[in-house]
């Protein structure tokens, strides 16, 4: 379970993206595909830190609900990771463009998802027929998504 | 204002009961390093922020803390459910049982509740960013602790991610800080209240001075 498994995944093929940005005499960085950021909980390489000889969880999914929520959590992330470095450098264009491609992919993966699974937020999609499925679906804490 | 997503930040999976692990993870609920504290921590202390970036940084990471109160939250029942009242006794949480039943209640591990003391805001930009600096490092290094206290990969998981999220925000923190000292020791920004202390500070030393001497004590 515990193993790395990155840069397969077919719905990378759009980015266009090098791994190694450059930050523009910003902060020296080095980002990690949505992927591995997401298993690891940090797109920045050159701040990832280990803990002993413990190797980040591979998340997988078991179906395609699964591997939709998982692939939206995953450029959701990478998203809000590069949100929180904007914070910070405003006026960084290749990171304020990186944000801004995973930030639409983001959204269409949710889309995508409320059409099929039911709504994420109360102002998303899927929430036009009885039973008001925002109270229907399933509560994240009782959920088991993943295996 | 805040709306709520119906997702977790990072999926929580246990599949098996540990209440001894929950005992030991209610304190990032309810303990002074917690999420809790942090995520109501860096919401208050945005408003006092001299800049827009001190202000959308706090907001975005407190934000953040409050997903994360919600996987320890989701952590602590899945370790707890369907327990018996003698596993419960087992693992010491009878005490926690008496008033809460099986109902989450932010403590830290020895059961001291939670206070708003863990706030610790000053309104100095520069000694909230520095407590918030320490929060993560503190935080840190609990989960590396509760790592050590279990042998349970779906809990493992998710403490290695929370415990990278902390190394991600103390840096984010700590450039801010860096930031804002530069920005002050070169005169670009003015922070009143920096200002203020040290105009106090010198007041207060150079009275205390006057009084000694007069007092033909130095």
């Amino acid at each position: 379970m515990y193993n790395y498994n990155i840069f397969n995944e077919n719905w990378l093929r759009n980015m266009n993206t090098d791994n190694n940005l450059g930050m523009n005499n910003v902060v020296e960085t080095k980002l990690f595909y949505p992927t591995e950021a997401y298993n690891s909980g940090n797109l920045y390489s050159n701040l990832y830190s280990q803990y002993k000889n413990y190797k980040p969880a591979v998340l997988t999914a078991r179906n395609e609900k699964e591997q939709l929520l998982l692939e939206l959590s995953r450029l959701s992330f990478a998203a809000h990771e590069l949100n929180l470095y904007l914070d910070l450098y405003p006026n960084d264009e290749t990171m304020l463009a990186l944000f801004n491609d995973y930030r639409s992919e983001t959204n269409a993966l949710i889309k995508q998802y409320e059409g099929k699974y039911g709504p994420l937020s109360i102002s998303g999609n899927g929430l036009e027929n009885t039973p008001f499925s925002w109270q229907k679906t399933t509560w994240p804490w009782e959920d088991r998504y993943y295996v | 204002m805040f709306s709520y997503n119906k997702r977790l930040q990072y999926p929580i999976d246990i599949k098996k009961k540990d209440l001894r692990m929950a005992k030991y993870l209610v304190t990032q609920y309810g303990g002074s390093n917690g999420e809790l504290g942090a995520a109501l921590r860096y919401l208050n202390q945005r408003y006092t922020m001299p800049d827009n970036r001190g202000k959308a940084l706090l907001t975005d990471i407190g934000t953040e803390e409050l997903a994360h109160v919600e996987m320890i939250s989701t952590m602590i029942y899945q370790l707890m459910k369907d327990a018996t009242l003698e596993e419960i006794r087992e693992a010491g949480l009878d005490t926690n049982y008496v008033e809460h039943r099986r109902a989450l209640f932010p403590t830290n591990a020895n059961g001291v509740p939670f206070t708003v003391a863990y706030f610790a805001t000053t309104g100095d930009p520069l000694a909230d960013i520095s407590e918030d600096m320490a929060a993560e490092q503190k935080a840190r290094a609990v989960y590396e602790n509760l790592i050590d206290l279990t042998s349970d990969p779906d809990v493992i998981g998710p403490l290695l991610w929370l415990r990278q999220r902390e190394i991600v925000h103390f840096n984010r923190f700590k450039e801010l800080f860096e930031y804002y000292e530069k920005k002050l020791r070169n005169g670009e920004i003015t922070l009143e209240r920096i200002e203020n202390n040290i105009n106090n500070l010198n007041n207060i030393n150079s009275n205390s001075l006057y009084d000694l001497r007069k007092n033909n004590r130095m």
